[in-house]
């Protein structure tokens, strides 16, 4: 083992080397070389260069997605590393890799060591790829968290246990009243009402493969319509100018742009807007047939994470209702815990359907691909 | 005026042997085979050779005569094969940060479980739907982007190369701003300048016109990709028109020939190869053109791009390598055409002194003088439209508050990042010097690579197309598969006899950027590299000049043009990457400005924005400003 980490730490001080490294900013800092893991031992995550960890304080690394820890409104991240670091004896360490859970799925394809104790922001597909690619999977069982008892039903999407939600979202209809010629715009309240003539060219959602709004909606279309009629559903609202665009943020924009009155998106929007003053009539939500499509955020610990222990310690203390609450509010969504503290003015402005609707992990894992590649084809041949 | 060019296959003074033979020590002592090695060998060897010269003066003492004897002799047999040289170290970088990440993906197509297979390529050549649908389409949204970027672009070439003006070097530079915009601020620019209540309805409504909904259709997707590809036909073309020699003009009209008939005979020959340089290049950035299509076309408009994409997402490499290997393949295929037309046209000769320029200002009342000021308006308002349209719309949107009024807080925002910004948070102005640093560190390689790739590719030898093509794979590849391979080859680490390879941060990240961006050097080089009277490099060679003096002395600084309008391009590609840079860059130090305005992308678009108008910002002074110094160089050929 020994040997092995020398080796290694000679492979890449040597490929600096050959790449002709100048000067050692980029070099040294940068370049990772995969050291033995020993407990309590210093570990050089991917990279990741916040370096605070003092000798005798444990870092825990915790990867997750980059809006979690660094989006310009507001996100949980500065606030959970704050204080669980005033509470316990560690050193959160962020790990945000582009590909996000891929990166870890690759990595363990590939045979490279997982540099990470605990990952934020996983949902059920990710959950079905890691389980699709990787034998043994990615995560350890989590069944003595405490706190995972108050964890609302419904939520959890992991039959095996791995994953314990922390918050979730509704995916919704948000509209703009005023943008009718009367000025009183009213959203269709089925998915039958979309196809309605009035409403041709007046909805933007977003690329299913690419999107998790985009992949929420199509889901509640094969639900609402089922699964052998969401395609012939699709037809007719692509014929009544659905527009199908890139990501939440294209599409986001251009509903903001007054393109188009209607776009997928989260029950939740009016929690931005009345934070940023706005007239609440450019975001009302409308649930289709009443219902909203569940998409919980999990975490779990890697499996043979150094610090284990500390994660534990770590899932438990987001599952605390008090720090329920403040992820909520800071990650402007719904509490998985049915005890979070949270202001009462969250709920004048978040909104919750009447029911939430979800597909299983098993049924999901059956089809999912074929559902949306089914529909992919449907809709790009022209 | 082209005289027979055989110079160089029968040339004694070729450097067929520079090296060739010894290529095994090559590689020993070139170990470290590091592009920085490479370069410093080769300009030891020019120094040290440099230093020998003074050979008139007072008799130098014995001791460091013999020192400066050892010196030239090394120097020189380092000169002899600095081209060879550097030729090997292009390869290595090129095999380390390209070929082999790319092989790792590629191999999916191939291979299943370790035994080769063809059912992914021939599951997709089988579908009707890839075939016609999905490729058919990819190809046909290219060819019409390319004829839009051609015509956009051509009159620009015009005006920028036959006409004086103030402002014009400014406006030249700036045509480069294209180039370096993220995908997300070209969306919101178009949305904000071309939507249902965009700036020229506006405009459109307040003449009394009726408003147009352009938005989501194949012709936003087309106009996109004009504003991207039209300033690389102009840029290219404008290069290769200043360099027409206006004596070959005089001469065809003091024989008799038309205003026309000169331009159709002198003139627009020595046009064809650029513009065609330029519409392939276009054909080919946007047969792969992904989120400019979904995010003003829709997913009805579907490129094969949107669709690797997906697969990658979902782990279904097979199907993903199986697209992104036909991609590559017609890509490919097609800079083949090209480099085998290219070939062709050479030796035209070099023009010594170009045209005078004409006054922007009409010189007289005639009719077709004030008829050709007329359509210069014209095309000016086009341009007003289409570049600075959405350019200045995105501006606008930065400088917009929730309530839509005017507010500076989206830079705010930026500046308290910068302050109280975590080290795991991105910050503005590390993004902001890495990206120069990275730029700088860009041309370092990319230029010396994409000469070295130019000179050898303009030498005639069966084949030459092909490598030719091959050394041009980093345009055709797709930048998913690329970051994907990065990811694969270089991030997590390959094991070479038993050392764990790994190369990620600041000196990875500058590797890739220089192997996207040196094929614009090569592409602007060589050409003009093959125009040059094979005489010139004789003569100094048979005055006992080394092939790499040649280069350095007689050759480059005829081709100044050609290598600055190279740099450009590779300066701004290193600027604009995005794909490979976020992979590379991940979780360490290493992030750019593109990568700042992607983690700053919100439910309000403000601080994205902010981040782009920042990017436009630093990319326009740095480009005024080379221009400024690298005035000498610049006026022809145009940083």
């Amino acid at each position: 083992m020994k040997r092995r980490t020398f080796l290694q730490t000679i492979g890449a001080g040597g490929v600096a080397g050959i790449a002709g490294c100048v000067g050692g900013d980029g070099g040294s800092a940068d370049d990772t070389t995969t050291a033995a893991s020993t407990a309590g031992g210093e570990e050089t995550t991917a990279g990741t260069t916040t370096g605070t960890a003092e000798s005798g304080t444990p870092e825990l690394v915790v990867s997750t997605y980059g809006a979690f820890v660094d989006a310009p409104s507001t996100s949980p991240g500065p606030w959970l590393k704050e204080a669980f670091e005033s509470e316990f004896d560690a050193t959160i360490t962020y790990a945000t890799p582009d590909s996000e859970i891929n990166y870890y799925i690759e990595r363990a394809l590939q045979g490279a060591e997982i540099d990470a104790d605990a990952y934020v922001g996983l949902n059920v597909d990710m959950l079905i790829r890691i389980d699709e690619r990787l034998e043994d999977g990615l995560f350890t069982a989590v069944d003595d968290v405490s706190g995972q008892g108050d964890v609302k039903e419904g939520l959890n999407f992991d039959p095996q246990g791995r994953i314990i939600p922390y918050d979730t979202s509704y995916v919704s209809i948000v509209y703009n009243e005023t943008m009718a010629d009367d000025g009183d715009f009213v959203a269709p309240e089925t998915f039958d009402g979309l196809l309605d003539p009035e409403y041709e060219g007046d909805l933007l959602t977003q690329n299913p493969t690419g999107s998790s709004t985009g992949k929420s909606f199509l889901l509640h279309t094969i639900d609402a319509k089922g699964r052998d009629g969401y395609l012939d559903y699709w037809e007719q609202l692509q014929a009544n100018d659905v527009r199908v665009l890139a990501d939440w943020a294209t599409s986001y924009n251009s509903f903001l742009e007054e393109e188009r009155p209607m776009v997928v998106s989260y029950s939740t929007d009016q929690v931005f807007a009345n934070q940023e003053g706005q007239d609440l009539a450019k975001h009302q939500i409308r649930f289709l047939n009443d219902q909203g499509y569940a998409y919980p955020e999990g975490m779990s610990i890697f499996e043979g994470a150094d610090e284990p222990e500390l994660a534990r310690q770590f899932l438990e203390f987001m599952l605390r209702p008090d720090v329920q609450g403040e992820i909520a509010q800071r990650n402007v969504a719904f509490p998985a815990t049915t005890g979070a503290e949270l202001p009462e003015e969250f709920a004048e402005f978040a909104q919750a359907p009447p029911e939430a609707v979800t597909f299983t992990y098993d049924e999901l894992r059956d089809n999912v691909s074929e559902w949306t590649q089914a529909w992919e084809r449907q809709f790009a041949s022209k | 005026m082209s005289g027979p060019r055989r110079g160089n296959d029968s040339s004694p003074a070729s450097d067929g042997e520079s090296g060739r033979g010894r290529s095994g020590r090559d590689d020993d002592s070139g170990r470290g085979g590091s592009v920085g090695d490479g370069d410093s060998s080769a300009e030891d060897g020019v120094g040290a050779v440099t230093s020998s010269q003074p050979a008139d003066g007072p008799p130098p003492k014995p001791r460091s005569a013999r020192i400066r004897s050892i010196a030239a002799t090394v120097g020189r047999r380092l000169e002899a094969r600095a081209l060879a040289f550097g030729a090997v170290v292009t390869g290595l970088v090129l095999l380390v940060v390209f070929y082999y990440p790319v092989a790792t993906v590629f191999v999916d197509a191939f291979f299943a479980d370790g035994r080769p297979t063809v059912e992914p390529i021939v599951s997709v050549l089988s579908s009707r739907f890839y075939l016609v649908d999905i490729f058919g389409f990819t190809a046909y949204q290219a060819l019409l982007s390319t004829v839009a970027s051609v015509f956009l672009g051509l009159p620009g070439a015009w005006i920028l190369s036959r006409f004086e003006f103030p402002g014009r070097k400014t406006l030249r530079s700036l045509t480069i701003l294209p180039f370096v915009m993220p995908s997300i601020m070209v969306a919101i620019g178009f949305v904000a300048a071309f939507g249902r209540n965009g700036t020229l309805n506006a405009v459109l409504t307040g003449v009394g016109l009726p408003p147009v909904d352009l938005l989501f259709t194949l012709e936003a997707i087309v106009i996109a990709h004009a504003f991207y590809n039209a300033p690389l036909v102009a840029r290219v073309t404008t290069a290769a028109w200043e360099s027409v020699d206006a004596s070959a003009i005089e001469t065809a009209r003091s024989l008799g020939a038309s205003p026309t008939k000169a331009f159709r005979d002198v003139v627009l020959p020595q046009l064809l190869p650029a513009i065609a340089v330029g519409a392939t290049l276009t054909f080919v950035f946007t047969f792969a053109s992904f989120p400019i299509v979904l995010a003003l076309g829709g997913f009805q408009l579907a490129t094969v791009e949107v669709f690797i994409y997906s697969r990658i997402q979902n782990l279904a490499y097979a199907e993903a390598a199986a697209l992104a290997v036909i991609e590559t393949v017609i890509s490919l295929g097609l800079t083949y055409l090209y480099l085998r037309y290219e070939g062709r046209k050479r030796g035209s000769g070099q023009g010594a002194r170009p045209q005078p320029r004409k006054s922007l200002w009409p010189e007289s009342r005639a009719a077709k003088s004030v008829g050709t000021r007329i359509a210069i308006v014209g095309y000016a308002l086009v341009v007003l439209a289409v570049f600075v349209g959405p350019i200045a719309s995105m501006v606008l949107t930065s400088l917009t508050g929730p309530q839509g009024g005017l507010t500076l807080d989206h830079y705010l925002f930026l500046l308290e990042r910068q302050q109280t910004g975590a080290s795991y948070q991105v910050r503005p102005l590390p993004a902001i010097t890495n990206s120069l640093r990275f730029g700088l560190g860009t041309l370092l390689v990319a230029i010396p690579m994409g000469v070295v790739m130019a000179v050898l590719t303009t030498r005639e030898f069966r084949g030459r197309a092909a490598i030719d093509a091959l050394a041009m794979a980093p345009f055709a590849v797709s930048g998913i598969v690329v970051g994907l391979g990065l990811l694969r080859g270089l991030v997590f680490g390959v094991d070479v006899f038993g050392f764990q390879l790994q190369v990620t941060g600041a000196v990875a990240v500058v590797a890739a950027h220089a192997v996207g961006a040196y094929p614009f050097v090569t592409r602007n080089v060589a050409p003009l590299l093959g125009n040059l009277d094979p005489r010139l490099v004789e003569s100094a060679r048979s005055l006992g000049a080394s092939r790499v003096r040649a280069l350095v002395d007689i050759e480059l600084p005829l081709v100044a043009a050609g290598v600055v309008a190279g740099a450009a391009f590779a300066f701004a590609i290193s600027i604009g990457e995005f794909d490979s840079t976020v992979v590379l860059a991940e979780g360490s130090t290493s992030y750019t400005m593109p990568v700042a305005v992607e983690r700053y992308l919100g439910r309000r678009l403000g601080p994205a924005t902010a981040m782009g108008c920042v990017l436009l910002a630093v990319t326009s002074l740095s480009f005024v400003i080379i221009d400024r110094f690298g005035g000498r160089y610049g006026e022809s050929g145009g940083f």
